[in-house]
């Protein structure tokens, strides 16, 4: 009788230098431990100096210079305009502005929300069947559009994750951005 | 009876550990999933909340320009302080501006100085070291609040590109 208890007192572990242990590691992974995950996104500075003149064989496709106008009336896609436009600009009403290529719902875009990225990468996915090869896009932003806004346009012109490769990633639209000094 | 009642008092005065080490276990593993070692870190406060984006780049070591809608700091000192004026368009709202009497035309003087301080001491890093790690390559690390306007960033970026950094890379919360 006096054997079983006298085992039994045995099996009881001393737990407290572990706790010990446990009580110093925790302040110390609750300081090195990250709850939100940051990533970058890169981008350059527009190249400064005179634009270099290359020789383009007559069959080659014109330079795409493809850019992006945010405006808080909405988001105007535009390129070298033969390009974006091969029959020639459309006829605008003598005095009328040209409208945005995405215009904001009630004419003017109150919040992030308003802005229709979507539109705007099924325009950029059209624009990029045409030109595979190019990679650049230029936002040119308006001096009050919130920073938040412009990184969600570079977002959505990086790639479309609607519709995916062969191998199942997304498929990537125009990837290189370039933040241009912007409309006043 | 006073001798069982000094009895029963001990004993209920044993702490059982068990317990509390379940929990400890529980955060310990927590904890040990959500251990990071990245390069950079963020002082999140109510002036700097960075955007959502959904790029999956890594950030590296590179010079911290942090933008607030109060702040300009490099590299934890602070610059200068932002303002707010009065929105011309919108009566009644308030814009985030670079005060008139530290810019020249869009260069920030007092940034553009400390940035070009932190360019040459990275290029003698790079002398010194005679490394490709340390090179000097122009990166900057900027961390903008979601809400400045671009006026303010165009400045920014403007005076950094003045200072020789011309690669940035814009911080972002990780996000779908």
């Amino acid at each position: 009788m006096s054997r079983r208890k006298k085992i039994q007192d045995a099996e009881e572990l001393d737990l407290v230098p572990i706790m010990n242990l446990v009580t110093i590691l925790i302040p110390f992974l609750l300081m090195a431990s990250s709850f939100v995950t940051l990533a970058v996104i890169d981008s350059t500075l527009p190249a400064i100096g005179q634009p270099q003149q290359v020789e383009q064989d007559p069959d080659d496709k014109p330079p795409l210079m493809l850019s992006l106008m945010i405006t808080n009336m909405g988001i105007t896609v535009a390129g070298a305009d033969a390009v974006l436009f091969p029959e020639g600009a459309p006829e605008l009403a003598e005095g009328e502005d040209r409208p945005p290529t995405i215009p904001c719902p009630g004419s003017e875009c109150a919040s992030l929300e308003d802005y229709d990225v979507l539109e705007l990468t099924r325009i950029l996915g059209q624009i990029k069947d045409e030109y595979p090869d190019d990679e650049n896009v230029i936002l040119v932003p308006e001096s009050r559009i919130p920073y938040e806004t412009i990184v969600k346009v570079m977002d959505h012109s990086r790639e479309d994750v609607d519709s995916k490769n062969a191998d199942g990633a997304a498929r990537t639209l125009f990837p290189f951005v370039v933040i241009a000094g912007g409309a006043e | 009876m006073a001798l069982k009642k000094a009895k029963r008092d001990a004993d209920a005065g044993g702490l059982s550990i068990t317990s509390m080490m379940d929990m400890m276990t529980i955060i310990l593993v927590f904890l040990l999933k959500s251990y990071s070692t990245d390069d950079i870190s963020v002082a999140a406060s109510d002036d700097l909340v960075l955007p959502v984006s959904t790029t999956m780049v890594k950030p590296s070591l590179a010079v911290n320009l942090v933008v607030t809608r109060s702040l300009v700091v490099v590299d934890g000192v602070e610059v200068l302080r932002l303002t707010e004026e009065a929105d011309e368009e919108n009566p009644g709202e308030m814009l985030v501006a670079v005060p008139d009497d530290e810019k020249k035309g869009q260069l920030i003087t007092r940034l553009y100085d400390r940035l070009l301080e932190k360019a040459e001491d990275s290029k003698q890093l790079a002398e010194m070291t005679a490394s490709e790690e340390h090179e000097f390559k122009g990166r900057i690390l900027m961390q903008c609040d979601k809400n400045l306007p671009f006026s303010v960033i165009r400045e920014v970026m403007y005076t950094a590109g003045q200072a020789q950094f011309s690669e940035f890379r814009f911080v972002v919360y990780q996000g779908t």
